[in-house]
């Protein structure tokens, strides 16, 4: 990490720098700023020819399903509620689509890149 | 008095109420989970005791974990902080029955107050005004969504044993009521371990305000003014001021009456808060206070409160406990000038505020005048996902309102950390709206206009930060840097020269 004093037409700034070159951390004036290499990206919604797949943001509980497989939904419909850190988040559909499956259960604890729902 | 304390808790607060310890020369027992080996208050504290592995229903919220650690550790007293256990009334009555001191009210008013459906009754009866609303005796979805219809829409349908929002929803038509009332109970039943819900009206544009109260076992009860807390998402505080901008002196002091008649009529002991809803929809001089709960614990941002007044509350605390009268009483006690909390999250409000969790890569607390920081965390520290995600809380404190929100600013934009995204952008752009400005926020103002506020403008990297980013990627990869790879602790390179020969000597 670094807090470099950059200087702009005589003007002092501060700026306060961490982390590795392919995810770059900076403080500016109560902002922050991150640049990541392309593929460190998240994506917690990924598109596998045509069809989404739904994970969870975060390591979470899953608290209730609320689909089955072969349920038609609609765009913004809970799918799956997850609890992280006493919150319930939910996860909705991103478009109208069918369930396709289902590959998490209630109570079970999950991770970020863990494919709770597969939609079509 | 309290010879051994300890604290039944982690991150700000254990350190804020080791700190007391340390002031008053009582010895601080910390408590762990596996998550927490090298937190701040283990480290802080005169002894620290392990009590299980990271969920906290193993750990922070296991009753016999902690009581045997307190007997183990020869603690003669146990300060319960905020959250957690701090409001079991089980615990409370665990701990009588252990011999130890609990630093807070007796068990019999926390299960009293604990039941927001029996606080409403005992404070209707004591003749302090409550919101409308009912409880269902039948706790069926449909017997509820029957007492949301008749209770009329907007509703909101709350848990018997909640606080903070949790296990409360809103609802808005008669479409959502299912929906909420089952998320609701699952939220209490998860949290609390009890399901019971009720229902009450959904006051329009409502203020937060609350009215701290203190009592001892000598029959003195007293108040330390208000605290607006009406920057809320989700029923979680964001901001929390003192005094509040819409209470008159005449307000005042018919909400402190209140408040203290609140305390008398439940057989308060230690300190409290007696929160209210305000609805000032009427204008100036027709302002109506409903009851809304009672905290039976130190608040969060009891801060705000002792930067006013002057006044320690963690100490009166322990004194109390210990069986002490109150260290000051009403004439002497006073409400000067005016001071400001923001409780930085680490959570990303671009992204739904999504909990982060991660490595503090850097964390600096400003330093200037008027300003506290009361953190739980440090550089190279781990945020995990296991608990709140409550980093730090920082109060600026100034002769008026308008000075206090512009101190409170120029620390945030001094406060950098880096490994996890906070709320600080998102905070001041709540502290730049006009309408806070002009003091004229309700407790709704975040749903309405927190969504835009959550977003970072799009724009350009400004050119310092980028030619900043550009130097620190040079300095890593050049074979005279110290940093090959991932940085892992604190202090490996800085560019200020006063650092510079701090590494030189050592």
């Amino acid at each position: 990490m670094a807090i470099l004093k950059i200087e702009r037409d005589g003007r002092q700034f501060t700026v306060y720098v961490a982390g590795s070159a392919d995810d770059t951390w900076a403080f500016f004036d109560g902002q922050v700023y991150r640049q990541r290499a392309p593929d460190e990206a998240p994506t917690h919604r990924r598109s596998k020819g045509g069809r989404h797949v739904l994970t969870s943001p975060m390591p979470a509980t899953v608290v209730k399903i609320a689909v089955a497989p072969g349920q038609a939904v609609r765009r913004g419909d809970t799918l799956v509620v997850v609890e992280a850190m006493k919150m319930e988040l939910p996860i909705r559909a991103p478009a109208d689509a069918t369930v396709k499956a289902i590959n998490c259960r209630e109570g079970e604890l999950v991770q970020p890149d863990r494919e709770l729902v597969e939609l079509e | 008095m309290i010879r051994r304390l300890l604290i039944a808790n982690r991150g700000e607060i254990a350190l804020r109420v080791i700190r007391a310890c340390r002031e008053m020369g009582i010895e601080s027992v910390a408590i762990y989970s596996d998550a927490d080996r090298r937190s701040p208050h283990v480290g802080a504290a005169d002894r620290s005791v392990h009590i299980g592995p990271a969920p906290a229903t193993d750990s922070y919220l296991s009753i016999s974990r902690i009581v045997d650690a307190a007997a183990a550790s020869g603690a003669d007293a146990i300060h319960p902080g905020y959250g957690f256990l701090s409001e079991n009334a089980a615990f409370a009555a665990a701990c009588e029955r252990a011999g130890i001191v609990f630093v807070g009210p007796p068990s019999a008013v926390i299960a009293q107050m604990g039941s927001k459906v029996a606080a409403r009754k005992l404070m209707q009866n004591a003749g302090v005004p409550v919101v409308p609303g009912d409880t269902p005796y039948d706790q069926t979805d449909e017997s509820i969504a029957a007492v949301v219809a008749r209770v009329g829409f907007p509703a909101l349908v709350k848990a018997s044993a909640g606080g903070g929002g949790k296990g409360m929803k809103r609802i808005e038509d008669p479409s959502q009521s299912l929906e909420a009332i089952q998320s609701a109970r699952r939220e209490a039943q998860a949290a609390f371990g009890d399901g019971t819900l009720y229902v009450e009206c959904a006051i329009d544009k409502p203020r937060h305000v609350e009215v701290q109260v203190f009592a001892d076992n000598h029959d003195h009860v007293v108040h330390l003014f208000e605290r607006e807390c009406s920057v809320q998402r989700r029923h979680q505080k964001v901001i929390e001021e003192s005094p509040s901008c819409v209470v008159t002196p005449r307000l005042r002091s018919r909400m402190t009456d209140a408040a203290v008649q609140a305390a008398r009529a439940c057989g308060y002991r230690n300190a409290g808060t007696v929160e209210f809803l305000v609805d000032v929809s009427g204008g100036r001089g027709t302002e109506r206070f409903y009851f809304l709960e009672m905290n039976t614990r130190l608040q969060v941002e009891h801060p705000v409160t002792e930067q006013v007044t002057g006044l320690d509350m963690v100490r009166a605390q322990l004194l109390v406990a210990s069986g002490e009268p109150l260290p000051w009483l009403s004439p002497s006690i006073t409400q000067r000038g005016h001071a400001i909390e923001a409780r930085i999250y680490a959570e990303d409000p671009s992204h739904g505020f999504l909990p982060q969790a991660g490595r503090l890569l850097l964390y600096r607390g400003p330093r200037m005048p008027g300003v506290r920081i009361d953190a739980g965390v440090e550089e190279g520290g781990e945020v995990s996902v296991h608990y709140d995600p409550l980093l730090a809380k920082v109060i600026a404190t100034a002769t008026t309102r308008d000075e206090a929100i512009a101190r409170l600013s120029c620390a945030l934009r001094e406060f950098p950390i880096l490994g996890v995204r906070t709320n600080i952008p998102f905070v001041l752009r709540i502290l730049d709206h006009p309408k806070f400005r002009a003091g004229d926020v309700d407790t709704r103002f975040l749903d309405t206009e927190g969504a835009s506020l959550a977003q970072d403008p799009d724009g350009e990297i400004p050119d310092v930060v980028r030619e900043a980013i550009a130097v620190h990627r040079d300095s890593l990869e050049s074979p005279s840097g110290s940093l090959n790879g991932e940085p892992q602790t604190a202090n490996r390179e800085f560019r200020d020269p006063w650092d510079h020969l701090r590494s030189w000597r050592s």
